[in-house]
């Protein structure tokens, strides 16, 4: 008796498991057409300017990569900055991957370690066009370097030069409205005291009228690899010569991190002293990246800090809100009138495949047809109408099967001096070569023509070109960057245990001694805690990398 | 034993399998959700890779746990969840306490009831709504920050200071759920016989004396139940509610284990060490239980198992 209870128990489970077992059932590899469905995980981003109907998993890009490689293109996931690194991180935990998706240097490794991720090697090497191995190989170091492992390739890297130097986005209606003599030899390059002036100025005159003005905000975690990083303290450290998370010799010629040295120190003592007089946003620490991109979109503030694109996202929000505004493009320099900067390795997101996939070399394929194919291709508009379309109505990249950018060493300057000829009328708009950079130099004069009536997009596209680049080029012409070579760029095994944990800490004492909680001669108990913490070994591997 | 397997057969004579059959979705969903991740545990002791798998990962014994007691910060992570813990059960129930005794002495119905939905309300509200709230009225620009200005005092960084962080999120937490904790305490009150205060007020008692001497004592074991059942939730901080609230400036005095892990262990992928944190809560928390469960018994003659 009992065991026949028991044994209609047992049923009721299994046939229960059973049904929950039934839902991660494999799906066919081939849709009814017998063409075969690769899927994505999809990179999104917020205002894409989609036309009505299309999506990010149908539309014209994606369109034209199913009727080119005759497959069928399916978004496993779609998300956006933190919430896409999310669904990386589940899709690696549970180990299911999706076809193609593209990640992040550690991810990428980690991936590597698992073996979850196929060698691109053979298939790189047979389908990847002349123009993608010579826009790789234009670079000092290949970024492709990052991504090979014993000498096979792992992954396609996004290859972009950012333009440094990092930049101060200044709200410059407002220094005319105070009328203002900032930067008098007009050249945008700024010291300390000036900035600091205008900003106890902007305090004061609380010209966005909110009645609680912020002076200069910054992101708690003040440095981020690059000098691209939105809200970070890049700028004000190449004053003083500080390269915070960067490998770098010291004097002595010893490998040491950017974020030990004496002169990262003063740079905090200059951030701490704004803190104390209220230069510094007073509730530095606990605003979020959104908190801080709201005070530049309420006119709290008319500081920030940003890379020459920021105009294309981020303060084109403030456009939106101020019809009149008008930033300009500034940096610091040090007192020999020089931009201190860690040149960058040019990765970035990595694209990879699932290790079983069948056909790897359609990533490849997918990067020839957008990386090169429609780059290159001269009559646009007739050929690829669609996409011509697209690019008229400035609609976002991330639309596109992968959302990165492989551009060749000096691409964005090269860009940026085609479009100024054609606005200069040096040269006609047909003449520049990419369909992309036609169109931006017609919203540019757009924008020129006539400020008042532009588009938000013509607006973000000037300010972006216009001041942002220049700025750039202007350095570059008139020699005003200072570099410094970080010595080292991958990652070590004792990199991957510590270096997380190490940049914790470098944030959390870094807030502390900023707002005070800790004296500025914290900084040396900070270091010693990070050789202590497991510093001094990722040090011994690098110096026994480089010692290979 | 002949014995008992017959009346456990018995049991389950037709009224009962009904019953039992009830139960049963639950017990598998129990099965699933509770005891079926406990085999996770295992990453603890694992240097955990997810390709590799629970089965295939190596045991590495007790190298997470020996690494966790060598961070500086897993003291003060504990030590946080102690204290913002503790000061939320010590007030949630002093205040509950206080606040019954006062509702039971309203005689107009309509605002005793009025009053006890107003304070119910925000226990039902999620933390993401109301850190929002919060945050806007504790900002260095936000409300409370103005009236405490226009009696000349602050402006204080609330969300930005380690010496106010604390006392922000216990005072918040004790406003969300004092009044839904007063529940228990009022039915415990209604419990007291009447005799007794008709009696001491006769005996010329004051309405405080009848308090000290009637009210309370006929309280002290629902409150020693009470009390002791909440020891366990010592560990507790409230993830959800210091997840919406914290910064990094103020992780110094308030990150409290389950954010610790949430950050270290699922944003960070060191699933192992996340494992081994969350692990060693568990076992504490074990022991707290039982040791609850044990005074109870003696204090109240009453246990939960």
């Amino acid at each position: 008796m009992n065991t026949k209870k028991g044994f209609i128990y047992l049923v009721l489970l299994i046939s229960l498991l059973g049904l929950l077992g039934c839902v991660g059932e494999s799906e066919p590899e081939h849709n009814e057409d017998g063409q075969l469905i690769v899927k994505l995980g999809k990179q999104t981003a917020t205002n894409p300017k989609l036309p009505e109907g299309d999506t990010f998993e149908d539309n014209a890009y994606m369109r034209l990569a199913e009727e080119v490689l005759d497959i069928e293109l399916v978004n496993e996931f779609e998300a956006n900055g933190e919430d896409y690194d999310r669904q990386v991180a589940l899709a690696i935990s549970s180990g299911e991957l999706p076809d193609i998706m593209q990640v992040s240097q550690e991810e990428f490794e980690e991936l590597y370690e698992n073996d979850l991720i196929a060698d691109l090697t053979d298939v790189f090497e047979e389908h990847a066009s002349d123009y993608i191995q010579e826009l790789y190989d234009s670079y000092e170091i290949n970024p492709l370097e990052d991504t090979t492992f014993d000498g096979r390739i792992y992954g396609l890297p996004a290859a972009v030069n950012v333009t440094p130097p990092h930049m101060i986005w200044i709200r410059q209606d407002w220094i005319d409205q105070l009328q203002l003599d900032f930067d008098a030899d007009g050249d945008k390059l700024i010291t300390l005291e000036e900035l600091e002036s205008l900003a106890l100025t902007f305090i004061e005159e609380d010209p966005g009228n909110t009645g609680n003005p912020v002076g200069i905000p910054l992101a708690h975690w003040l440095n981020e690899p690059g000098y691209g990083g939105a809200f970070t303290m890049t700028t004000i450290g190449s004053v003083f010569g500080s390269y915070p998370r960067n490998w770098i010799e010291d004097a002595d010629g010893n490998i040491t991190n950017g974020s030990l040295t004496p002169e990262t120190k003063a740079a905090l003592a200059q951030i701490k002293d704004w803190f104390d007089r209220g230069i510094l946003d007073p509730q530095f620490g606990t605003r979020s990246w959104d908190d801080i991109m709201a005070l530049a979109v309420n006119g709290q503030t008319g500081i920030v800090t940003g890379a020459w694109h920021m105009p294309d996202w981020g303060l084109s929000n403030v456009k939106e809100m101020h019809p009149d505004v008008v930033f300009d493009a500034y940096t610091l320099v040090d007192d020999q009138n020089k931009v201190n900067i860690a040149s960058q390795s040019p990765g970035g997101s990595i694209a990879v495949v699932r290790k079983d996939f069948s056909n790897p070399e359609i990533l490849i394929k997918l990067i020839n047809l957008f990386y090169d194919t429609l780059k290159n291709e001269p009559n646009l508009e007739e050929v690829y109408p669609d996409i011509y379309q697209y690019q008229v109505l400035d609609v976002d990249g991330a639309v596109r099967p992968l959302n990165m950018e492989i551009l060749g060493a000096t691409s964005e300057l090269d860009h940026y001096a085609e479009i100024r000829d054609a606005i200069n009328g040096e040269i006609e708009v047909s003449d520049i070569p990419d369909a992309r950079n036609q169109s931006i130099a017609t919203s540019i004069m757009e924008y020129s023509d006539n400020p008042e009536e532009a588009s938000t997009a013509a607006w973000a596209l000037y300010h972006s070109r216009m001041k942002g680049l220049e700025l750039g080029q202007y350095l570059i012409d008139h020699d005003h960057f200072e570099w410094v070579n970080p010595v080292f760029f991958g990652s070590t095994p004792a990199i991957e245990q510590y270096y997380g944990n190490l940049l914790s800490m470098e944030e959390e004492e870094f807030i502390k001694i900023v707002t005070g909680v800790e004296s500025i001669d914290h900084f040396d108990t900070f270091v010693e805690m990070w050789h202590s913490q497991g510093g001094d070994e990722i040090l011994a591997e690098i110096e026994a990398e480089i010692a290979e | 034993m002949q014995q008992r397997k017959r009346t456990a057969s018995k049991r389950l004579t037709n009224p009962n399998l009904t019953y039992h059959l009830m139960i049963l979705p639950g017990i598998i969903f129990l099965l699933i959700f509770n005891y079926t991740p406990m085999f996770g545990l295992v990453m603890a002791f694992q240097d955990y890779v997810p390709a590799k798998g629970i089965f295939g990962s190596d045991f590495v014994g007790f190298q997470h746990f020996a690494y966790m007691f060598s961070l500086p910060s897993i003291g003060r992570v504990f030590t946080n969840t102690i204290v913002i813990a503790g000061g939320k059960i010590i007030f949630n129930t002093l205040l509950a306490i206080v606040f019954a005794i006062l509702l039971n002495e309203v005689r107009v119905r309509w605002l005793k009831k009025s009053v006890q939905t107003i304070v119910y309300l925000p226990n039902f509200l999620s933390w993401v709504v109301l850190a929002s709230v919060v945050v806007n009225m504790f900002n260095l620009d936000g409300n409370v920050n103005q009236i405490l200005e226009s009696f000349g005092l602050g402006p204080f960084n609330f969300l930005g200071s380690n010496q106010l962080f604390r006392p922000l999120i216990i005072g918040t937490d004790v406003w969300k759920s004092f009044g839904f904790n007063s529940i228990v305490y009022l039915a415990a009150i209604t419990s007291i016989d009447p005799g007794l205060h008709e009696a001491a007020s006769i005996d010329g008692a004051n309405w405080w004396r009848r308090i000290w001497h009637v009210t309370l004592p006929g309280m002290l074991p629902i409150i020693l139940l009470l009390a002791i059942l909440n020891l366990p939730n010592i560990l507790n901080g409230g993830f959800d509610q210091i997840y919406n609230l914290y910064s990094p400036v103020v992780y110094q005095s308030g990150d409290i284990i389950d954010t610790y892990v949430y950050r270290v262990g699922l944003m960070g992928r060191d699933y192992s060490f996340g494992t081994a944190v969350g692990l060693f809560k568990s076992i504490i928390g074990l022991v707290l239980i039982l040791s609850a469960n044990q005074t109870a018994k003696k204090f109240t003659e009453r246990q939960l198992f």
